[in-house]
C-alpha cells in the first residue's frame, strides 16, 4: 500500500485502504453498493490525517485548493454523455 | 502564455480494472518519486452511484537546472542546492460505474507562483461493442507560469521603495540583483522558457505514467488485488 505522509497515520490508513479496495472491487464496481461501508474506518484515519496536516502547516494550502476545485463541480456533475 | 499537452490512447483492460488501477497506481516501478498518497475525502452517492475522491500526493522532484537559473533566489528558497524539492499534488476524481466513465483532475499546490500544472484525464468504457476489454483514455495537461505576475508586483514595490532611505542592505542587494537579472530577460520570455521546459518534461513523464498504470494492470490481471499489493511492497523496498 502507498504510505501516508504522516507515518503515525499509516496503520489507520492501511486499515481504511484495505476496506475501501474490498468494497470498491466487490461491491461498487459490480453495481451492488448501497452505502460506503468503510466510512467509520475513514473517519478514524481522517482524524489522524487532519491533525497531521495541521501540525505540518499544510492544512490551509489544501483547503484553499479544494475551494478552487469546487468551482469545477458543476462540470463534473454533468453526465459524461459523448 | 499557456502551454497544453494532450494525448489519447487506450488500455487493453476493462474499465473497472482501469479505475481500480488508478487508485492503486502508487507506488509502481515508474513512480519512485511519489513519497506518499493520502485520501482527504471520499463520498459515495447511492442514487447516482458516483464516487468522488480527493487525494493528496507528495512528490519528490528536481527542478531542471535550466529552470533554477531562471528563477530569482527568493523563489528557489525552499529548494536544495541540487534543485531537489518536494511538492504536493491534489487529485480529485469522480467515477460513474453505471455510465462507464472516470474523470480526474490533478494540480500542484505549491510552486504555483512559478508554474501551475493542471492535468485532466478521462477514462471511458467504449460505447456498447462486444469488446469490453478496453478503456479509452484522454489526457490533457495545462501549463502556466505566473512568475511574471509575482515579479511585476515586486517590481512595483521596489519602485515605491527606491527613494526610501530605510531599505535594508540585504533587501537592496536582492533587489539590485533581480533588476540586473531582469535587464536581460523580459518576464514574458522567462514565462515562456519555464513553460517550454515544463512541456518537455511532461512529454517525457506522461509515457512513464502510462507504463506505471500498465504494470499495475498486469499485476491485477495476473494475481488480483493481492498481486498488486505484493508488488507495491517490492517497489517500496527497492525505493528504500
Amino acid at each position: 500500500m502507498s504510505a501516508s505522509l504522516a507515518p503515525e497515520c499509516n496503520v489507520l490508513k492501511e486499515r481504511y485502504d484495505s476496506c475501501f479496495l474490498k468494497w470498491y472491487s466487490e461491491k461498487y464496481l459490480r453495481g451492488n453498493a448501497t452505502q460506503d461501508e468503510c466510512a467509520p474506518l475513514f473517519n478514524a484515519y481522517k482524524a489522524c490525517l487532519s491533525k497531521a496536516l495541521k501540525e505540518r502547516g499544510i492544512d490551509q494550502m489544501v483547503d484553499e485548493a479544494r475551494m478552487d476545485n469546487k468551482d469545477n463541480d458543476a462540470q463534473y456533475m454533468k453526465p459524461a454523455g459523448g | 502564455m499557456v502551454k497544453f499537452y494532450s494525448t489519447d490512447y487506450s488500455y487493453d483492460y476493462p474499465f473497472s480494472a482501469v479505475t481500480l488501477a488508478y487508485f492503486l497506481r502508487y507506488p509502481n516501478p515508474y513512480s519512485r518519486h511519489v513519497a506518499s498518497t493520502d485520501t482527504i475525502s471520499r463520498s459515495f452517492n447511492p442514487e447516482t452511484q458516483r464516487l468522488t475522491t480527493v487525494r493528496l500526493h507528495l512528490k519528490r522532484s528536481r527542478l531542471p537546472p535550466a529552470v533554477v537559473k531562471l528563477l530569482p533566489k527568493s523563489a528557489v528558497g525552499t529548494t536544495n542546492p541540487d534543485g531537489s524539492t518536494q511538492s504536493f499534488i491534489l487529485e480529485r476524481s469522480v467515477v460513474d460505474v453505471k455510465e462507464g466513465w472516470m474523470e480526474t483532475e490533478s494540480r500542484n499546490l505549491d510552486w504555483n507562483n512559478v508554474l501551475s500544472v493542471i492535468e485532466r484525464q478521462t477514462y471511458r468504457r467504449p460505447p456498447a461493442s462486444g469488446d469490453k476489454e478496453s478503456t479509452d483514455v484522454t489526457v490533457s495537461v495545462r501549463l502556466k507560469s505566473r512568475i511574471g505576475e509575482q515579479i511585476r508586483k515586486r517590481r512595483q514595490r521596489w519602485g515605491e521603495q527606491a527613494s526610501a532611505a530605510s531599505v535594508t542592505g540585504g533587501e537592496a542587494e536582492e533587489g539590485a540583483a533581480k533588476q540586473g537579472w531582469f535587464s536581460t530577460w523580459s518576464t514574458g520570455a522567462i514565462r515562456s522558457a519555464i513553460e517550454a521546459i515544463s512541456l518537455q518534461r511532461t512529454e517525457k513523464s506522461q509515457p512513464k505514467a502510462q507504463l506505471g498504470m500498465s504494470v499495475v494492470l498486469a499485476r491485477l490481471r495476473n494475481g488480483g488485488l493481492e498481486a498488486v499489493l505484493a508488488g507495491m511492497e517490492q517497489d517500496r523496498e527497492v525505493k528504500l
